[in-house]
């Protein structure tokens, strides 16, 4: 069962559209904000229910978007870029040094789900690059040494908020 | 010495600007979208065929041209959708604009709401740029608190209504027609035209799509006159353009030029050279999908159509610069291994093509290429080109082309380090 | 009709037509995958590409067009044969197979697979990819069919068909780019009714009919036109059999009737093809209270000699039949009735049925008439329910003579019971049910997939089936059965084939005349006038459902 702020978020976004699948790709990611950054079953099938389409659509749709995601995130999600203009300036340098200091693998959760890792195609911050978003915020011209000090603050605070 | 032209950018460049709704009243904000409502759609329409604006998605298709396409009298609503899913590496434009003058962008898409009869225009914003999507979403609060969205515009208007529509992570999407196929709902599989959006659009109305920056130039036109706008900028490549620079140069930024300026100027003066003295080694300008530029051809108008002719394109305006210390095998391997990625896959040229050409490129990576492999990716690269349903193919097929005939020797270097 | 040019010969079209049905239509093959008639078109699968020489204007498309998407235009020349367009085939084909496992010796659409086909027509023999290919498990995706998306090809029909022919879209496409795959919720099976029609149009072995796969290589199998008999929409089907055993059924295009579609229970309705346990293989007569063979002959005189003796007349005789007979059957049957025995009635059950009705034209397709030939009965003026009143009066005159075509109101108990005191039955079907247990004589019949015979469909279609297996030698149709039973009563309708009999009906019933075997539309005829069927009601599935 939804939240109920989740639900007149919803009744909201429905209210914008002509029809009910159109707000579909904005419902999604209501839900999975209010359920800790992931989608589960459960909630594609009463999504499906509120957008009036079919299950294997709901599931077609998040499998073809890359910020649906079915396994929990850490509480701090990273995307780290190494597309071409990122990759141009230490992208793939900031990965691994991520990893390294996360000990762990793009794609994984660290530190007891404090810190998880996604490698990204582009983010359309280029001309800032590397560039790194953590949740919903851009870091942009990062270096090892920034993302460091960013971390341990973070990790601080979510480890404050456990 | 290269200077920004400053129209688009007027507000942003301004130390002192209050992006606020007030601040942009303030610097003189709101006045063309007061003169549009006084005049006839068409004139509107006519307005923007006569100051030659040119789509700045990465198409260049002229804007006027593409409203007068829309079709009338069908009983059904017109829809406007701005295409703001920035996403063609290199390309970081549109962001600026709705992050630090979100104002004057709605200004724009509210005159071109008037001018095609849109009564519910579309924000279509990639999802990852959130703070994007928060700086627009507390504007149009503005603008309705303000009472000038809504049931009528500006107070005595028609209704227009405005919504910001979150993408979900996908390339394509920036596809006009996948971008429709997303905001219904659906995956972002682009569409098989005709029909064109103009006729069946969103949810089969007729529908315009057009980009952030193509949309912000609105104001200035209506409030200075089309001879205005085509003032800035040569015969044919009208108005200021915003570029994004990118890679090897000591400043890299988002700018605002003419269509006159050249290409190496805008490395050297805006971008300020390339950092620790380095020598150029190339650029791609204009997005992950156009054909390189060696060193020696970046001498060359940075326009439309001169870049047409240097045998690339202008695109998204995205001017990627690399130093002769990259690698450029690993450079194609990056830019193929991300339209691989982003392939929707519902053709087969793109869908099989793309991921064959990264796993050969991988195969010179790893020093395991050879003179035959140079040649079939080669091949598969031309073999996407001009046979997919979107441009996708082309785009991948493109770098792969132009790359492998110009830096083939690099090819050849990493099979031969590798031996 | 406007004229457009394919590779030098003119073509006419349907203005708003596309190059490629235009094609098809004239004859012309051009490949293709993705494109299905009764499906959106998407231009994905890039296998029809054409070169648009002129536009009809003189000047050339720069780039090869898909012909599926490409709008026929006057004046048009359009080439698919040049170099241009077979490179570009070579060049997809090649693309198609870098994925594709080529495991033909173990797939059971080979022979029939669209993608062995063009690979042997235009493909180049050989295959340059060296990388692993993409691999999945096998997918149990429902009762009817199997996924195996190795072989798929990513031609999104089956995607297409669950949203826009059966609207259920409980499959789908997942994922996207070189990843890009069809499947089903969260593992669970489809529920659609239709799911043999997903394996009839996935070009390759991707999706196979689990009734079919592994049972018979296709290239040995048979085909001959014919019609299901499973309901009253008689969906035009193709029999194909091998050495006298039916395989399968599969859906033939008919645009009036089930366009290119069957249900999932009408293919099922082969096995009864091929039923021999229960088939009836000989006559057989009661002696000493048990059924023992005879020969027909036998029967014959017997019968004679029994109904001369019991001299039925009206009300002495009561003839009952279901509706699957044939109309051939049927009218052979009212003439036993009126000129053999002296009957005036046929009875028939004609209970209320119900066609489905809703924004899906497949749905219309199953109705719960399961019988294959109502409308034809009432052609023929054979009316009846087990308690009319008529039956009732019929039954009270206690008729010394009872015949039964079929397997008529099989759970009227009450009705049975009163029959069963009756001094003569005669029963004639193909398989033993109710009726041949309590009969005195019990005649062979064939099933429609052995005989040439009509049956008229819900829409009073009349619709044909040929000769596919041969019947049980000892085995007649229905219409011969109660030709020869005329004879043997000295009431000899001189007719001696099913074509003459179709003919005589003509003549009996203003509504058939004209129609004869010989020259029979294999689209089917529609009678003249209206159905007016007054047992028919129309469910709204849209409202059913909520």
């Amino acid at each position: 069962m939804l939240a109920l702020d989740t639900q007149k978020e919803i009744a909201q976004l429905l209210s914008r559209y002509p029809i009910k699948r159109n707000a579909l790709l904005p419902i999604l990611h209501v839900v999975q904000k209010g359920n800790e950054g992931y989608l589960t079953p459960e909630l594609l099938e009463e999504v499906a229910g509120i957008c009036e389409v079919s299950q294997t659509h709901v599931e077609g749709v998040i499998s073809f978007y890359t910020m649906y995601k079915l396994e929990k995130p850490g509480k701090f999600h990273l995307q780290v870029c190494t597309c071409v203009p990122c990759c141009l300036v230490g992208g793939e340098e900031l990965l691994e040094h991520v990893e390294q200091q996360l000990d762990t693998h793009a794609g994984h959760t660290a530190d007891d789900g404090v810190f998880s890792v996604e490698e990204v195609e582009c983010l359309g911050a280029c001309s800032y690059a590397p560039a790194v978003i953590i949740n919903e915020d851009y870091h942009e011209q990062m270096n090892p040494e920034k993302l460091d000090r960013l971390m341990d603050e973070l990790r601080t605070q979510g480890q404050a908020h456990a | 010495m290269l200077e920004e032209t400053l129209i688009l950018f007027r507000n942003i460049r301004n130390p002192d600007y209050d992006k606020s709704l007030k601040g942009y009243k303030k610097a003189g904000g709101l006045k063309a979208l007061k003169q549009a409502l006084e005049m006839q759609p068409d004139e509107i329409v006519q307005l923007t065929k006569d100051s030659g604006l040119r789509g700045r998605g990465g198409a260049g298709f002229p804007t006027g041209l593409k409203w007068s396409f829309m079709a009338k009298d069908t009983g059904k609503p017109t829809y406007l959708v701005c295409n703001a899913d920035e996403s063609e590496p290199g390309t970081c434009k549109d962001r600026e604009l709705m992050l630090h003058d979100p104002h004057q962008f709605l200004e724009g898409m509210m005159i071109s709401c008037l001018a095609i009869g849109c009564r519910h225009g579309y924000i279509y914003v990639r999802g990852e740029y959130w703070p994007s999507i928060k700086s627009l979403n507390a504007a149009l609060q503005e603008l309705y608190d303000d009472g000038i969205l809504g049931k009528k515009l500006l107070g005595k208007g028609p209704k227009l209504d405005l919504t910001v529509h979150p993408g979900a992570g996908a390339y394509i999407c920036g596809e006009e027609t996948a971008l429709l196929d997303s905001i219904e709902g659906k995956r972002g599989h682009p569409r098989v035209k005709p029909p064109f959006p103009a006729v069946s659009g969103f949810n089969a109305c007729p529908t315009t799509v057009n980009n952030v920056e193509t949309l912000t130039c609105l104001p200035f036109i209506v409030n200075e006159g089309a001879e205005a706008f085509k003032a800035f900028g040569p015969e044919n490549n009208a108005g200021p353009h915003l570029i994004s620079l990118s890679g090897h140069v000591n400043k890299p930024g988002v700018y605002e030029v003419r269509l006159d300026a050249n290409l190496k100027d805008i490395i050297y003066d805006f971008g300020g050279g390339i950092p620790n003295g380095k020598q150029l080694k190339g650029v791609i300008p204009g997005g992950a999908s156009s054909s390189v530029l060696t060193a020696d051809e970046i001498d060359v108008t940075y326009s439309f159509d001169a870049l047409a002719q240097a045998g690339t394109m202008m695109g998204s305006a995205a001017i990627m610069v690399f130093d002769e210390d990259t690698d450029v095998v690993k450079l194609l391997h990056r830019i193929v291994r991300f339209f691989s990625h982003e392939s929707c896959g519902q053709c087969t040229p793109c869908r099989e093509g793309t991921h064959w050409a990264r796993m050969i490129i991988r195969d010179f990576l790893n020093g395991n290429g050879n003179e035959h492999k140079l040649k079939r990716l080669h091949r598969v690269g031309g073999n996407m080109m001009g046979t997919t349903v979107c441009a996708l193919g082309d785009a991948c097929g493109m770098p792969i082309q132009s790359f492998t005939t110009k830096f083939a020797d690099e090819f050849r270097d990493v099979q031969a380090l590798a031996a | 009709m406007p004229v457009f040019h394919l590779d030098g010969q003119p073509v006419e079209f349907e203005p708003g037509e596309k190059v490629l049905s235009a094609a098809l239509r004239a004859g012309v093959e051009v490949p293709h995958y993705c494109f299905h008639p009764g499906l959106s078109v998407v231009a994905t699968c890039r296998m029809c590409l054409v070169d648009v020489v002129d536009m009809g204007n003189g000047r050339p498309m720069p780039k090869l067009q898909t012909s599926c998407s490409m709008d026929a235009v006057e004046g048009m020349k359009v080439e698919t044969k040049n170099t241009k367009t077979l490179e570009a085939r070579e060049d997809v084909m090649e693309f198609l197979l870098i994925n594709h496992p080529l495991d033909c010796p173990i797939c059971d659409q080979s022979g029939e697979c669209v993608l062995q086909d063009y690979s042997f027509e235009h493909g180049t023999g050989k295959s340059e990819m060296e990388y692993a290919k993409r691999v999945y498990g096998w997918r149990d995706v429902g009762t009817f069919v199997a996924l195996e998306r190795n072989r798929c090809i990513h031609c999104t029909r089956c995607d297409r068909f669950t949203r826009e022919v059966t609207g259920t879209n409980e499959f789908g496409m997942y994922n996207r780019g070189h990843e890009l795959t069809v499947d089903t919720y969260a593992d669970r099976p489809m529920t659609n009714k239709f799911q043999g029609n997903m394996a009839d149009i996935c070009p390759v072995g991707a999706i196979t009919d689990k009734e079919f796969r592994f049972k018979r290589r296709v290239w040995r199998l048979k085909k001959t036109p014919s019609i299901c008999t499973g309901c009253s929409t008689g969906c035009n089907v193709t029999i194909e059999y091998d050495k006298n055993e039916v395989f399968r059924l599969k859906p033939r295009e008919n645009p009036a009737v089930n366009r290119w579609w069957m249900c999932d229970e009408g293919r099922l309705s082969y096995h009864v093809m091929n039923e021999r346990e229960n088939r009836i293989m000989k006559p057989r007569g009661r002696v000493q209270g048990e059924l023992q063979p005879i020969s027909f002959e036998q029967a014959y005189q017997a019968l004679a000699e029994r109904i001369a003796a019991l001299n039925p007349g009206v009300g002495g005789a009561l003839v009952l039949t279901d509706t699957n007979a044939s109309n051939e059957a049927l009218f052979m049957l009212r003439k036993l009735a009126q000129d053999g025995l002296g009957a005036e009635q046929v009875f028939c059950p004609m209970p209320d049925w119900q066609q489905p009705d809703s924004d899906f034209f497949i749905d219309s397709l199953i109705t719960t008439d399961k019988t294959s030939n109502r409308a034809g009965a009432r052609e023929l003026g054979l009316t009846g329910v087990a308690d009319t009143a008529e039956l009732k009066t019929t039954l009270e005159t206690n008729p010394r003579v009872v015949i039964v075509l079929g397997n008529p109101f099989e759970h009227a108990t009450e009705l049975r019971e009163k029959i069963s005191k009756t001094q003569l039955i005669v029963a004639i079907s193909p398989l033993f049910n109710g009726w041949t247990e309590l009969a005195d004589v019990v005649l062979p019949g064939q099933l429609h997939s052995e005989q040439d015979a009509t049956y008229t469909n819900k829409q009073r279609r009349v619709q044909r089936t040929h000769i596919a297996v041969q019947a049980p030698r000892q085995t007649r149709p229905e219409w011969q059965i109660l030709a020869e039973l005329l004879l043997a009563l000295d009431k000899d309708a001189g007719l001696d084939s099913a074509d003459a009999v179709l003919q005589a009906l003509g003549q009996a019933v203003p509504t058939f005349e004209g129609l004869s075997l010989s020259r029979f539309s294999e689209a089917g005829v529609l009678l003249p006038g209206e159905a007016n069927d007054p047992g028919r009601s129309v469910v709204d599935t849209r409202t059913a459902a909520a």
